[in-house]
């Protein structure tokens, strides 16, 4: 498996404050990696610094073998926030449209329609975004972060506020999307979800690090217990 | 925290208290200007803390810039401290400005040309405190301001052609070059100047050191364990 | 450019939808000509329009930062700005799209206004709308460059409506002084006077570049 992307060093401070501590992490192409950790471990910074929409305070990143400018960098992930992104007076279509063409999309007309299809989304295309319901605009979040079919895609707990079908729709969008081979990076609390998506966990407490593979993501038990267990650890060593 | 590099203070304030006194000695003894009267001595403050005003300014733009190229807190520090002390010479420009020209020409303020400009630029600098006292987050307020201190200076020039354009006429006096200062009257000009920039080193000093210990705090602070509930 | 026009069309579209922004703009800048008629109402003589170019600036100025007020405003709700700040291209184009929506909108407050001034303070602005135009693009130029920068920056602090105009206004100095003077001369005396046109030129131009290259700055988090 080739490495998509490579940090090291990577670490965040706004002031005084560190947001991430220096971080070591390789993801390799078509891996599913979750993040765990309490509140305020890092988590959402982490991503936003992936996505290149905060500047690391120091370290290095790397994603793909391009070279490591911010827009290049941008071109390669798609990011689902904890917010959608979308503008709520716009359609769903219109704001697809708006990304691609932010992405300088050659035709953005027929990738926003291939995206609306790829998830079944025809229904609500021509619906306002301000009009849909949390599982609606979060499908369509995951539509515009795909819209320029990045490698590697980020998503900050996509699992909050979903209804129990829209979540298990959502698992099944994310199998989907891990089996034709995209790389995903998932923060989640949802440990039951990830038990079954994931193969390789990455856990901060407070700026430590610590990974969970193989046998303790198998079931969501062993998860749990694995990740108490670690988080322990990390937090009598902080 | 006792000790901590206090050098620098010391040596600032020292020279600040040597350079005071020859100063205000000087004054005490220079002439009385034939025209002007008593009121024509606040000459030794006014241009002085316009100096200081001004550096005040060069510098925080200075800073800006550098903390824009580098990213590092100690030039944002930096810029913040220099204007704080650069807006504390300019309130000190705009006290004894008015003051003397209230003396001499007979009327608190007219709207001249480089009295406009310095208005301007006082409150432009009076916003970017403002900016930066409610920006939360320092790292984002560092760079909201270093943005808007080098607008500021963009404008500066801006601003020197409008107004000249919108016919600000000058009472101010030009320039005080060596020649315009009657006999007796360079000593306390020079020791004055000097006094200012020994003042604004001493205090862009203590402003650093206030804004390290700070930082120190701040950092400490957040590195302590929090309390159990 | 390819984010500039879509920065540009999504603006204009979402405007164009709830036209809220501009409706706010327009009934404002005709509050505020009603305020300044009754507060200083014309005499008579030649010199009786002397004010009129300053208070027309006045009308259009505190209309356009309403306006910018608004700009980032709406890119707050779902964290639509992260969104545009994913884009990958240089930002500044992103800004110069926020700068031409806010534009097109302030140059259609500032012909209704005009026209509500010049049936306010009885004048006959029809022969010199083209020249007045020019004018008062160049003055909203200047004005929607440094604002569309400041409003989004003002956006992300606190008190956000009341920070915006008082880092505007210290640096709008040049811009107003420069069309005031245009649109003096060119209601006064029948022309353009060429150094006021040089100075908000030159202005624009200066700002336009500023924002343009600190705007990736801004955008950061």
């Amino acid at each position: 498996m080739s490495t998509l992307l490579r940090a090291s060093g990577l670490s965040k401070r706004f002031g005084p404050r560190t947001a991430l501590a220096p971080l070591d992490l390789e993801v390799g192409a078509g891996e599913a990696l979750a993040v765990l950790g309490p509140n305020g471990a890092g988590k959402s910074t982490l991503l936003r610094l992936l996505a290149g929409l905060a500047r690391p305070t120091a370290g290095s990143l790397t994603i793909g073998d391009g070279a490591p400018s911010r827009t290049a960098q941008r071109r390669a992930v798609g990011l689902v926030g904890h917010a959608t992104f979308l503008y709520p007076t716009l359609t769903a279509r219109e704001n697809l449209l708006l990304a691609a063409r932010l992405h300088g999309l050659s035709s953005p007309a027929e990738r926003a329609d291939r995206l609306l299809a790829e998830d079944r989304l025809e229904a609500l295309a021509e619906r306002r975004v301000g009009a849909l319901s949390r599982g609606q605009a979060q499908r369509v979040a995951i539509a515009r972060a795909l819209i320029h079919d990045p490698a590697l895609l980020l998503l900050d707990e996509p699992w909050t506020g979903l209804d129990p079908r829209a979540a298990e729709r959502l698992s099944e969008r994310l199998a989907a999307l891990h089996r034709a081979g995209r790389t995903l990076v998932v923060v989640s609390h949802d440990l039951a979800r990830l038990a079954g998506l994931a193969a390789r966990a990455l856990v901060l407490v407070r700026g430590r690090a610590a990974w969970l593979e193989g046998e303790e993501l198998a079931s969501e038990t062993q998860l749990v217990a694995a990740y108490a267990t670690r988080v322990g650890v990390l937090e009598a060593r902080a | 925290m006792k000790g901590r590099n206090t050098l620098a203070l010391r040596v600032t304030g020292l020279v600040l208290v040597a350079f005071a006194a020859a100063w205000a000695f000087t004054v005490w003894r220079a002439p009385i200007d034939a025209t002007q009267g008593p009121i024509q001595k606040i000459l030794y403050v006014h241009v002085p803390v316009v100096l200081g005003a001004y550096l005040g300014f060069a510098l925080t733009a200075l800073g800006s810039g550098l903390y824009l190229a580098r990213r590092e807190e100690r030039y944002d520090r930096f810029a913040a401290s220099a204007a704080e002390v650069g807006v504390f010479f300019a309130t000190l420009v705009m006290i004894t400005g008015p003051l003397w020209a209230k003396g001499t020409w007979g009327r608190w303020w007219t709207w001249d040309l480089r009295l406009t400009l310095t208005l301007l630029l006082y409150l432009i600098y009076v916003s970017y405190l403002l900016l930066r006292s409610f920006t939360e987050g320092s790292e984002r307020a560092a760079r909201f301001a270093a943005v808007y201190a080098i607008a500021g200076l963009a404008v500066i020039p801006l601003n020197y052609f409008a107004i000249d354009l919108a016919g600000g006429r000058t009472v101010h006096p030009e320039n005080l070059g060596r020649g315009s200062l009657g006999a007796g009257m360079g000593a306390p000009f020079a020791w004055g100047m000097l006094t200012a920039l020994a003042a604004f080193a001493h205090l862009l000093v203590r402003r650093l050191e206030v804004g390290a210990l700070q930082a120190e705090l701040d950092r400490r602070t957040l590195d302590a364990p929090p309390e159990d509930p | 450019m390819n984010a500039l026009w879509a920065v540009l069309w999504k603006d204009l579209l979402s405007e164009w939808r709830s036209r809220d922004r501009l409706v706010a703009m327009v009934v404002f800048a005709l509050l505020v000509v009603i305020v300044l008629y009754l507060a200083a109402p014309p005499g008579t003589g030649p010199d009786a329009h002397r004010h009129v170019p300053g208070l027309l600036w006045v009308a259009w100025c505190f209309a356009g930062i309403l306006g910018l007020n608004r700009a980032f405003a709406v890119e707050l709700e779902n964290e639509a700005l992260a969104g545009l700040a994913l884009a990958p291209v240089e930002r500044g184009f992103l800004f110069l799209g926020k700068a031409i929506a806010s534009f097109v909108l302030l140059l259609a407050v500032q012909a209704a206004s005009a026209l509500a001034f010049a049936l306010a303070f009885d004048l006959d602005l029809w022969p010199v709308a083209g020249r007045l135009a020019g004018v008062a693009a160049l003055g909203a130029g200047g004005l929607c460059t440094i604002g569309t920068l400041f409003s989004a920056i003002a956006v992300r602090t606190q008190y956000r409506e009341v920070m915006l105009p008082l880092l505007l206004l210290p640096l709008l100095v040049p811009v107003l002084l420069g069309a005031v003077r245009a649109t003096s001369g060119l209601l006064l005396e029948g022309s353009l006077p060429w150094p006021a046109l040089q100075l908000l030129l030159v202005t624009d131009g200066v700002f336009a570049i500023v924002s343009f290259l600190t705007f990736e700055v801004v955008l950061d988090e």
